[in-house]
């Protein structure tokens, strides 16, 4: 009698405790299944470049990058890629702080149109602008013919210029919300005392900013001089560092020279990480909050006035005329030499194949890439245990890492047994999914942190297990940070070339890569029709996320922390 | 009063109308302050206080009238040449300038010479109280502290004119209570013409020479704090300016030699003392009955003059007074009792009488147009 009381009690006990024990330890469970995760998908990639760098045929070797300094070319492919990112990020900066400025302080009438024009940008791929001045200044170009110009677009100029007008989104978003937190009433105290224009913009508005600008210098920074598709499409014989990192792997097949370059690019990118990480550390001025209020327009100096829309309204323009161009080139076989309109750009099989394939690609990365970034921002925010920061850390970088070097990466770790992935759409997804992690991971943590803790508590004290709290209250608020994370990954995985381009097979075309060769082969009416069904795509992914926005405020207000 | 040493108009506004759009936020205003004097606007949210604030610190420009400031007209001066200081509610100090860096910041940009600067901001931060400052950073400062540093900024060029945007409105009670007396005494040290904007009626009693009361763009009532509280202008002022009880009747007769009117209500005949000319036998009145105005007091049986009975229906006690609801016939009036200490006390239901005081203002009920 007595036993049997006992080995029931037993049983009880031991059913509950596994389910106790995944109470008390699903989070650092969790965490430590992402952190496996993310040790093979991003860390072994990158270690796996580092070691081909210096493993030669005799064992460990430092000749290969003795080699990469000791020739000329890769010295001038290393100036030239320092030189266009310290080029692009001080333009880009310019003309994102002007153009920020003035949707933010200018006159009423050019707000609108100017922060539409500035954002369009980001619906498409950043190599459109290559495209676009292929079709107005290469060698038929519409302008070249038309002025007879002889200007040389292939090279160092016409990589800036391309990479620039792809940037200044980037620019004008961080600078914009810079200027936006920066309270009014401080620009208008100092107008009060006496300042001008010119003296408020020196005194207290470009200080204030500093950290801001920094933030975003640094950025562009990293992204335009790892970004692969402008410098391989119109580079020509100028030599830039990702372009020659795809040439040396695709052409020769030299892999440890590959993987040099690759880390030489990932070198400036650490670097400018510390600096970001020390310099940035807790500089942030903070200001007494009032009511916040949109900043009246001023009567701003000519002196200022002239040249801020001047410089706007060239960039704005030039973006403008950039779109316009593919679109029309996109219904010529070439624009400007064939004058027959025609729709077989629009019909080429092998074009919408690739579309067709890309998005394939893209859902199967933003599903992934959607669920492990909410849980990674659960854990990140609400987990305390050993490594959390590190966790962080390697989830928001894979952003800002060169994606050719995941691409060698990828190629390197996963196209041998005993996990051979290459020449699949897995390989694709996967490298979409951990390069972007960061997107779905920081939609994930802005949603957690309106959601008050004690919503979570709350249903703790009602009587709830963690396991009941995290699938009946944690999951359903998260769910607008899935859909958000979802669409981003997909709308950034269908656009992105750099790394695409070193894991895609003969027989399995994406629609990036599709536009990459068609633009150097020459075929500008294909390339064009494919950029644009991929804007057409983005488009139609940012206006559900507008909706799905729209549709859901009302959670997050109720979620948001009172006071 | 301080205006009235020299009562020469410092600024004036001359039917200051302010569209956004097709909005229209000011409605024609007009109005004088003069030198040395204390304005206070007040009305509730959306009344248009601070956009007229704005207006005259030149941040906004008007529609239509003119601002005259000091005999000339300033509406196409921008601030930085307007004469004008403002205090903003959260003091826009520069967050990354030390204390005396942020008070010298005007003096600077007019070209002071540096020894001339630091000798006035010593003198400023000394007015102040914050001599010991102003090496701090403006994030090392508690709010009563970054108050006092805008208030010392704002005043550094000697403005004609002051202008404060609810600056008391980021402190805690018990701070306010203490900076609006410290503004108030230094206003009035300084002889300086100051505009007050509060969304706080009290506050703006406290402070002010005068009290513009403001509502959906218009001007109310201007006038001391005693003429707003005690003749209030119509009920909208009466209701917005502390609570009151309102109750209807007829005058039936004036006593002019006593300056004493009768007011019949439904609940009885009222004797009043009248201090409007324009009050005649027949007229609808409105009396405005303060609750610190009544006595209550148990009981209800000798009938006296200005004395209703009433059932208690609620009695709250705060400390300094008790907050008493009573009904009189269909009539709910609120009564304070102060001292509720050394007073009756009253529990739910007791028969009470009350009596108003003869000294409740009357308004006159506007006569309905004949449609």
């Amino acid at each position: 009698m007595a036993t049997a009381e006992l080995s029931l009690k037993v049983q009880a006990g031991s059913g509950s405790r596994i389910k106790d024990f995944l109470n008390a330890n699903l989070i650092n469970i969790l965490a430590a299944v992402l952190f496996l995760l993310l040790a093979f998908f991003l860390l072994y990639p990158i270690i796996a470049v580092l070691i081909k760098s210096v493993r030669g045929p005799a064992g460990f070797t430092l000749e290969y990058y003795r080699a990469f300094f000791a020739k000329s070319y890769y010295y001038r492919s290393l100036v030239n890629t320092l030189l266009l990112g310290a080029i692009n990020t001080a333009v880009c900066l310019v003309i994102g702080f002007c153009l920020a400025y003035m949707t933010t302080r200018g006159p009423w009438l050019l707000r609108k149109p100017l922060k539409i024009i500035s954002l369009v940008p980001l619906i498409a791929p950043p190599y459109l602008f290559a495209l676009s001045l292929i079709i107005l200044f290469g060698r038929n170009g519409l302008v070249t013919r038309m002025l007879d110009l002889h200007w040389e677009l292939y090279g160092f100029s016409g990589v800036v210029i391309s990479q620039t007008l792809a940037f200044i989104p980037l620019a004008y978003m961080m600078l914009e919300s810079t200027l936006m937190s920066l309270n009014p009433n401080l620009e208008e105290s100092a107008y009060d005392m006496g300042a001008s224009e010119a003296t408020i913009l020196r005194t207290i508005t470009i200080p204030l900013m500093a950290p801001g600008l920094l933030k975003a210098g640094l950025l562009i920074f990293v992204m335009t001089i790892a970004e692969f598709g402008n410098a391989a499409i119109l580079g020509g014989r100028t030599p830039f560092l990702a372009p020659d990192t795809y040439t040396m792997i695709t052409g020769e097949s030299d892999f440890n020279m590959g993987s040099v370059l690759s880390v030489v690019l990932i070198a400036p990118c650490i670097v400018i990480f510390f600096i970001h990480n020390y310099l940035l550390e807790g500089k942030k001025f903070t200001t007494i909050g009032g009511k916040p209020v949109a900043a009246e327009p001023r009567k701003i100096t000519p002196l200022i006035k002239v040249p801020f829309v001047l410089i706007t309204t060239l960039a704005a323009g030039a973006i403008f005329i950039c779109f316009a161009v593919v679109l029309a080139a996109s219904f010529y076989k070439i624009l400007g030499v064939t004058d027959r309109f025609v729709l077989s750009n629009y019909l080429d099989f092998t074009s919408n194949q690739a579309i067709y394939n890309s998005i394939r690609v893209s859902l199967v990365a933003a599903v992934i890439g959607a669920v492990i970034g909410v849980l990674l921002a659960y854990v990140i925010v609400r987990g305390k245990f050993f490594g959390r920061s590190f966790i962080e850390m390697a989830s928001l970088s894979g952003f800002a890492l060169p994606g050719t070097v995941l691409g060698i990466g990828y190629l390197l770790a996963f196209s041998a047994p005993p996990l051979q992935l290459t020449g699949g759409i897995m390989i694709l997804a996967l490298n979409c999914v951990f390069r972007f992690l960061a997107v779905g991971v920081e939609a994930g943590i802005s949603k957690l942190h309106q959601i008050h803790i004690e919503i979570e508590e709350a249903s703790a004290d009602l009587g709830a297990s963690f396991l009941t709290t995290f699938f009946r209250i944690v999951l359903p608020i998260m769910f607008p940070a899935f859909i958000a994370g979802f669409i981003y990954t997909f709308m950034t995985a269908i656009v992105s070339l750099s790394a695409v381009v070193f894991l895609v097979s003969p027989g399995f075309q994406l629609a990036a890569v599709k536009i990459f060769d068609a633009a150097v082969y020459g075929e500008i009416g294909i390339a064009s029709a494919t950029t644009i069904k991929l804007v057409l795509i983005v488009m139609g992914c940012v206006a559900i996320l507008n909706y799905i926005t729209k549709k859901t405020r009302l959670g997050s207000a109720m979620g948001k922390p009172a006071a | 009063m301080s205006g009235e040493r020299d009562a020469r108009p410092m600024l004036v506004l001359r039917d200051i109308h302010k569209f956004y759009g097709t909005n229209e936020v000011l409605k024609g205003i007009s109005l004088e302050v003069n030198e040395g004097e204390l304005v206070t606007f007040v009305g509730p949210s959306g009344c248009g206080k601070t956009t007229l604030l704005r207006l005259i610190g030149g941040f906004t420009d008007v529609s239509a009238g003119d601002i005259i400031l000091d005999g000339k007209r300033v509406n196409d001066l921008p601030p930085n040449l307007r004469d004008t200081r403002i205090c903003f509610q959260n003091y826009a100090l520069f967050p990354h300038m030390t204390v005396a860096e942020n008070v010298g910041y005007g003096l600077k940009i007019n070209g002071w010479p540096k020894e001339r600067i630091r000798a006035r901001v010593s003198e400023l931060l000394e007015m102040v109280e914050l001599k010991a400052f102003g090496e701090r950073m403006i994030d090392k400062l508690s709010g009563g502290q970054q108050q006092r540093v805008a208030f010392a900024r704002a005043l550094s060029l000697e403005p004609k004119v002051l202008l404060l945007d609810e600056p008391l409105s980021n402190l805690d009670a018990n701070l306010r209570l203490v900076m609006r007396e410290e503004i108030r005494k230094l206003q009035e040290r300084l002889h300086i013409t100051t505009v007050f904007v509060t969304h706080d009626q009290f506050e703006a009693m406290a402070i002010s020479d005068r009290l513009v009361v403001m509502k959906d763009g218009l001007i109310e009532q201007v006038g001391t704090p005693i003429e707003i509280y005690e003749r209030p202008a119509n009920e909208f002022i009466a209701g917005f300016v502390g609570y009151v009880n309102f109750m209807d009747g007829t005058v039936s007769a004036l006593d002019a030699a006593a300056h004493t009117a009768s007011v019949d209500t439904p609940y009885g005949a009222f004797e009043v003392s009248l201090e409007q000319k324009d009050i005649a036998p027949g007229d609808e009145v409105l009396m405005v009955i303060r609750p610190e105005s009544v006595t209550i007091s148990l009981d209800c049986g000798i009938k006296r003059k200005n004395v209703v009975c009433g059932t208690l229906r609620s009695y709250m006690y705060a400390g300094s007074l008790a907050k008493c609801t009573v009904a009189i016939g269909d009539k709910k009036m609120i009564i304070d009792q102060y001292n509720p200490r050394d007073a009756q006390r009253f529990t739910h239901a007791d028969k009470v009488e009350v009596e108003i005081p003869r000294s409740v203002h009357l308004l006159k009920k506007k006569k309905e147009r004949p449609s």
